[in-house]
């Protein structure tokens, strides 16, 4: 190691010895390169050890002392594992000595006299820079927290299991549902008891059975133990042990567990546990997952389709389909807007379902790339279509979360309008309602920027967030689009009927129209227009039409009026 | 005197003291403080109770002085009462034979201090 006087001189030595001469030439020898203190006897040098306890590099003990002599305090060091990093080296002139005290835990001796002080400091450098890589590595191999493996070690020692033992192990992932809420309402520090807690229980648990632990990062923890023959009993033991820790808070855990199989390595293996400790995220019912071959095919298909998004935008694979929106406030529906789609016609796998790859591009943030299709779409079409047929016409497209938060959204779309010859307000935002939840003064700043731009703010699945009433008075919205789960059964239970028309009162309250989307049939089509509302939007009228569909559907409104 | 001359007068080793303490001034400093440490004192009052933890501990400490200070004949009979004496260990000589070198030591003592007086008077 490479190492300057002036960094060894911030290094530590603590020299015990009865003898003044012997204190007097350990400090001429050390005092060019290393602080030292001195100690006369055993006491005084435990004292000293746990008043430097943290920036001692090494001790260096005389054995025959008074009141207490070396081995009692190489005997105290080795019983507080607090000092089991510190390393000493003994003094001594007898060689029985040297062995009962390496045997004590003594990392090398020196013998009296000292009369060849090169040897001297060489052994007490050597014994310092062994010291400290052992702890280096010590700090590196285990998280400070919980003890148990950092992740790189872990997997290490886990390719060897796998390796050299041929052991089959399964492979478990722990997680704790909404960590960064516990922190958020407890404070960091009963985080760090919980994680501690945690620890604690796992190495518990690995005490009776084979395996090892890792806190993998934050509030996972990744155990590689031998197959358990009741997975929901091992998640148990650890919600117990979290729900012991303290009644003010309702801690949950989940678990993903994968299952030995050959060939398979233990990365991978962690890979797959986590996913399906992933697949169980939120899910109030179900807190364990074992990763099996449907979970497999689903998750293959996600990367697929992450990987296939780029050549879906470039060959035009991504459609923009287009359902239309009724005004029923006259005596006749009349088409006044329209929302646009995404459809996806895969080449090999046959149309997509939206359901299958807007939640997994809102998981990873490509949802972006998505909406900046269908804005660019939608806005090139609907221009076409006021050129062509002279006809007032607005679309409105989807704004992600994600999207709120580009710092240049509001160019983006301002010179998409622009570019198109549209006004702002042809082009209709829908922000769902969940995406003010986090963060809301930023997304409501950002909104009320586009709406004085001139663009019209839907709220789209609004009642399917959690909006306080006091909060919804200060989101910058124009219109209310009723979440669909509200229609659906309106016709055949009461409460949804009320429901419904409570969201239509509080639009009323807000002075804005609703758009009801989701109608599917004349009955509920009469329910909403007798209860106040304004736009439906839904099958009742047209399933979402690809381009030239809709375009027709234009051509009978025009050809009606 | 010089320190060299105290140490050619006492039969010292003079090249092991300054190898170990490097320097004279701290070889004057420790051999004064030998004088006073009284560690000559404590062996012959220890032999004379034949105390055995007594002898091990103050023959032990004036091996370890006398090893730095270059008393090289002090330390080698202090080392030979610190390991009759060492706990744990079968005795090797019968209490006289110990007297008997006690008896040594103190001359040997007694002449280490005589000289180190001179040194004091002529320094």
């Amino acid at each position: 190691m490479i190492q300057s006087k002036q960094i060894r001189k911030s290094q530590l030595v603590l020299v015990v010895d009865d003898m003044e001469i012997n204190r007097d030439v350990l400090g001429i020898i050390l005092e060019d390169q290393y602080e030292v203190i001195f100690a006369a006897d055993g006491e005084e040098a435990l004292q000293k050890i746990y008043q430097y306890q943290h920036c001692l590099s090494v001790v260096l003990l005389d054995l025959i002392m008074p009141k207490m002599n070396g081995f009692e305090v190489l005997e105290h060091i080795r019983n507080d594992d607090s000092l089991q990093y510190l390393p000493v080296i003994v003094l001594t002139a007898e060689k029985s000595a040297e062995l009962r005290a390496l045997q004590m835990g003594a990392a090398d001796f020196i013998t009296k006299p000292f009369d060849v002080h090169e040897v001297i400091l060489a052994r007490v450098a050597r014994i310092i820079e062994l010291s400290e890589g052992r702890q280096l590595i010590s700090a590196a191999e285990h998280d400070k927290l919980t003890m148990l493996y950092t992740r790189n070690f872990f997997f290490e020692y886990a390719n060897r299991i796998q390796h050299f033992q041929q052991a089959r192990m399964d492979a478990v992932v722990l997680n704790i549902e909404q960590f960064h809420s516990v922190n958020a309402l407890n404070g960091y520090e009963f985080g760090d008891e919980v994680l501690r807690t945690l620890g604690d229980e796992i190495r518990a648990f690995l005490q009776e059975t084979d395996g090892i632990a890792s806190r993998f990062e934050a509030d996972r923890f990744d155990i590689y133990c031998a197959h358990q023959g009741d997975y929901q009993a091992m998640l148990n033991r650890f919600q117990n042990a979290l729900n012991k820790l303290s009644h003010k808070s309702s801690i949950r855990l989940r678990m993903g567990v994968c299952l030995w199989a050959e060939g398979v390595d233990p990365v991978l293996m962690f890979d797959q546990a986590n996913a399906a400790c992933s697949k169980v995220r939120g899910d109030y019912m179900r807190h364990l997952m074992v990763y099996d071959e449907q979970l497999r095919e689903h998750e293959l298909l996600d990367q697929r389709l992450l990987n296939d998004l780029q050549r879906a935008v470039d060959e035009r694979q991504l459609q923009v389909y287009y359902q239309p929106k009724y005004d029923v406030t006259g005596e006749r529906p009349r088409l006044s807007s329209a929302e646009a789609l995404i459809r996806w016609n895969h080449p090999e796998l046959g149309m997509i379902p939206p359901g299958t790859f807007i939640p997994l591009f809102e998981s990873n943030g490509q949802i972006g790339v998505i909406d900046k299709f269908v804005w660019n779409e939608a806005a090139r079409q609907l221009s076409e279509w006021h050129a062509r047929y002279d006809i007032d016409l607005s679309v409105s497209v989807n704004l992600s979360r994600v999207d709120l938060f580009d710092p240049v959204l509001e160019s983006t779309l301002s010179s998409l309008v622009e570019s198109n010859g549209l006004e702002h307000m042809n082009l209709k935002l829908e922000v769902t309602e969940s995406a003010y939840t986090e963060n809301s003064d930023y997304v409501i700043e950002t909104v009320n920027r586009l709406r004085d731009m001139g663009f019209e703010i839907e709220m789209d699945d609004f009642g399917s967030g959690y909006s306080s009433l006091n909060m919804l008075s200060a989101m910058p919205i124009d219109v209310l689009k009723m979440d669909m789960k509200f229609i659906r059964n309106i016709e055949h239970s009461e409460k949804d009927l009320r429901l419904a028309e409570l969201v239509l009162d509080i639009a009323r309250y807000l002075k804005v129209p609703v758009v009801a989307e989701g109608v599917e049939t004349e009955g509920q089509l009469q329910l909403l227009r007798d209860a106040g509302c304004d736009i439906i939007q839904g099958y009742f009228f047209s399933p979402p039409l690809p381009a030239d569909k809709f375009e027709e559907l234009i051509k009978r409104e025009l050809n009606r009026a | 005197m010089t320190i060299s001359e105290l140490y050619a007068s006492i039969d010292g080793d003079y090249e092991q003291a300054k190898r170990v303490l490097r320097m004279d001034r701290l070889i004057d400093k420790h051999i004064r403080r030998f004088k006073s440490a009284g560690v000559g004192e404590q062996i012959v009052a220890a032999g004379r109770a034949m105390d055995a933890q007594a002898l091990f501990e103050s023959a032990h400490a004036m091996k370890g002085v006398c090893g730095n200070l270059g008393l090289v004949k002090l330390a080698a009979a202090a080392n030979e009462i610190t390991e009759e004496f060492r706990p744990g260990h079968a005795r090797t000589m019968s209490d006289d034979e110990v007297r008997e070198m006690i008896a040594g030591v103190e001359t040997l003592y007694r002449n280490a201090i005589e000289g180190i007086e001179r040194y004091e008077a002529q320094a």
